[in-house]
């Protein structure tokens, strides 16, 4: 693959030291088949929630970048994503959302898979092929890395990548503040209903953009707060903790992740929410006490947008969802979203909540209807010949992000801009779009593992 | 010929004769409309599968015996 080429990617179209990035790695359908190869079948994907598939046999079809998969459970119990394509010719063989089933057989020439990939019924096996085919060797194509983190199931097809947590950095906590319970146990995360998909007309990179942290873009979503779809029947959330914390843009630099975040002072008391149903409110603020009992950091974070290179955007309260940014082409992305509660919520919380991040998400959510116009419209205004030629602006906050922040004795990882007063900065922005280069341009993950280098530095120095 | 037999329809416990003209019972069918999971109950040309429990393919399949 070149480099250099004038019509895919090349050095310069992401220039940070300037804040100016093309639109050519938005639109540039060369650009776009360079990424599939450079960023997703490198990156750490995700794939599902074990919940999704509680007993052996269980499938789900997702997706990874552009490739259709298949997680699932084996008679064993052992999780596995496979590659969603016979061996054979290539047809899937799971036409299926999800499922059980004791195989996958593909319905053009009938090859058949165990629920562990194995291949294990070839049509006139005997007479067609006189059993000389080696069918240990034509299982279903298996992803090289796979991790379930607190329920969420994650893989890669690149065996040299490094470890999903060692991928996340110290990220983690930010992941944690969805898969945790809302008094802080570990894991108590669950998938409730099932996925949302649907196709907007733009690339991946807009939504991925978006959810790294752009508080910018508020004024889209006015007229949802006039209408108040919030769980108190005000504005579109009800958290007002908020009022009292640091509201803070946190970006790991060396990972490509970032989020907002916000930092509530020591000793803050739950403030009254979900007013709309008095049982609901009681049992938030019995969680949240809970929460400022445990020990350890998240205790005192309130998550935000946030997103894990390249395609996972989280929201961890209202609505507490992931989403997947999944690549269709230069032009057209397909989203998912999960949406989560707490596995042992009362039925009357996990209803309410319900209505709540359905009113709020998805196609019909009110807000992510803001979003998506903004998105898709500027995708198809920056398509032009003309439009091509003007870069966008990501200056803002340039040059003033800093390390080392803490705030009452808690320390925030990476590099971090204080928006309690600021209001907005570009700086996740720029962490997206700087790792996101950096794929486009390293050859192996041993380029990609920076810290890996630094650790070593600072190993050597010690010495 | 006779007309194709719908896998689908067989159940657990079926017996089956196959194109080789051994006979065998069903064990599980996964539905797929593609295979069977049988065991032997008779192989003239191969004795040796009596007994043993195979994934049978639909156009093998040529009567279903109860």
């Amino acid at each position: 693959m070149t480099m250099n080429g004038t019509h895919g990617y090349r050095p310069g179209l992401v220039d940070l030291a300037s804040g100016q990035i093309s639109r050519e790695i938005f639109v540039n359908d060369d650009i776009y088949a360079e990424e599939q190869e450079r960023v997703f079948a490198r990156s750490w994907l995700f794939v599902g929630h074990e919940s999704q598939i509680p007993n052996p046999g269980d499938f789900f079809a997702s997706r990874m970048g552009e490739e259709s998969v298949i997680l699932c459970r084996d008679r064993a119990g052992a999780v596995h994503v496979f590659l969603n394509s016979c061996r054979h010719r290539g047809m899937k063989v799971c036409r299926y959302d999800d499922g059980n089933t004791s195989v996958f057989t593909c319905p053009y020439h009938g090859w058949s898979y165990g629920t562990d990939g194995a291949l294990v019924g070839v049509p006139y096996f005997r007479e067609a092929y006189r059993s000389e085919l080696d069918k240990t060797k034509w299982g279903l194509v298996e992803v090289a890395q796979l991790c379930c983190y607190k329920g969420t199931v994650w893989a890669n097809w690149d065996a040299s990548a490094p470890p999903f947590r060692e991928y996340l950095g110290e990220f983690r906590r930010f992941l944690d503040l969805i898969l945790d319970g809302w008094d802080g146990r570990e894991g108590q995360a669950e998938l409730l209903g099932g996925v949302q998909k649907w196709l907007i007309p733009c690339n991946w990179k807009f939504p991925a953009e978006n959810f790294s942290g752009d508080s910018y873009h508020n004024i889209s979503h006015r007229s949802v707060d006039l209408v108040g779809v919030g769980p108190s029947g005000r504005s579109r959330r009800d958290m007002s903790e908020l009022n009292a914390s640091r509201k803070l843009h946190v970006a790991i630099p060396d990972r490509g992740h970032q989020t907002i975040t916000y930092v509530m002072p020591k000793d803050h008391q739950p403030q009254a929410a979900y007013q709309n149903s008095p049982e609901v409110a009681e049992y938030f603020r019995h969680c949240e006490e809970e929460r400022r009992r445990r020990p350890g950091a998240n205790s005192r974070l309130i998550g935000a947008p946030g997103e894990i290179f390249p395609n996972v955007a989280l929201l961890p309260r209202q609505p507490r969802t992931l989403a997947v940014w999944h690549p269709k082409s230069a032009h057209q992305t397909e989203v998912w979203r999960f949406f989560f509660v707490d596995r042992d919520a009362p039925k009357e919380v996990k209803n309410f909540l319900r209505d709540y991040y359905i009113r709020y998400s998805g196609p019909a959510g009110m807000t992510e209807q803001d979003d998506m116009e903004n998105w898709n419209y500027a995708h198809a205004a920056s398509r032009g010949t003309i439009a091509r030629r003007y870069p966008y602006t990501y200056e803002m906050g340039l040059g003033h992000a800093i390390e080392d922040y803490e705030y009452e004795g808690l320390r925030m990882p990476g590099r971090v801009i204080d928006l309690t007063t600021a209001q907005a900065s570009e700086e996740p922005m720029r962490n997206l779009y700087g790792r996101w280069a950096q794929f486009m341009e390293a050859d192996s993950w041993d380029e990609l593992m920076t810290w890996r280098r630094n650790d070593r530095s600072v190993a050597e120095a010690a010495k | 010929m006779s007309d194709p037999i719908n896998i689908r329809d067989l159940a657990v416990g079926s017996l089956v004769i196959l194109g080789s003209g051994a006979e065998a019972e069903i064990v599980s069918n996964p539905n797929d409309g593609v295979w069977l999971f049988a065991r032997y109950l008779s192989s003239p040309d191969d004795p040796a599968m009596v007994g043993q429990e195979e994934m049978i393919f639909a156009q093998d399949v040529l009567e279903v015996r109860s």
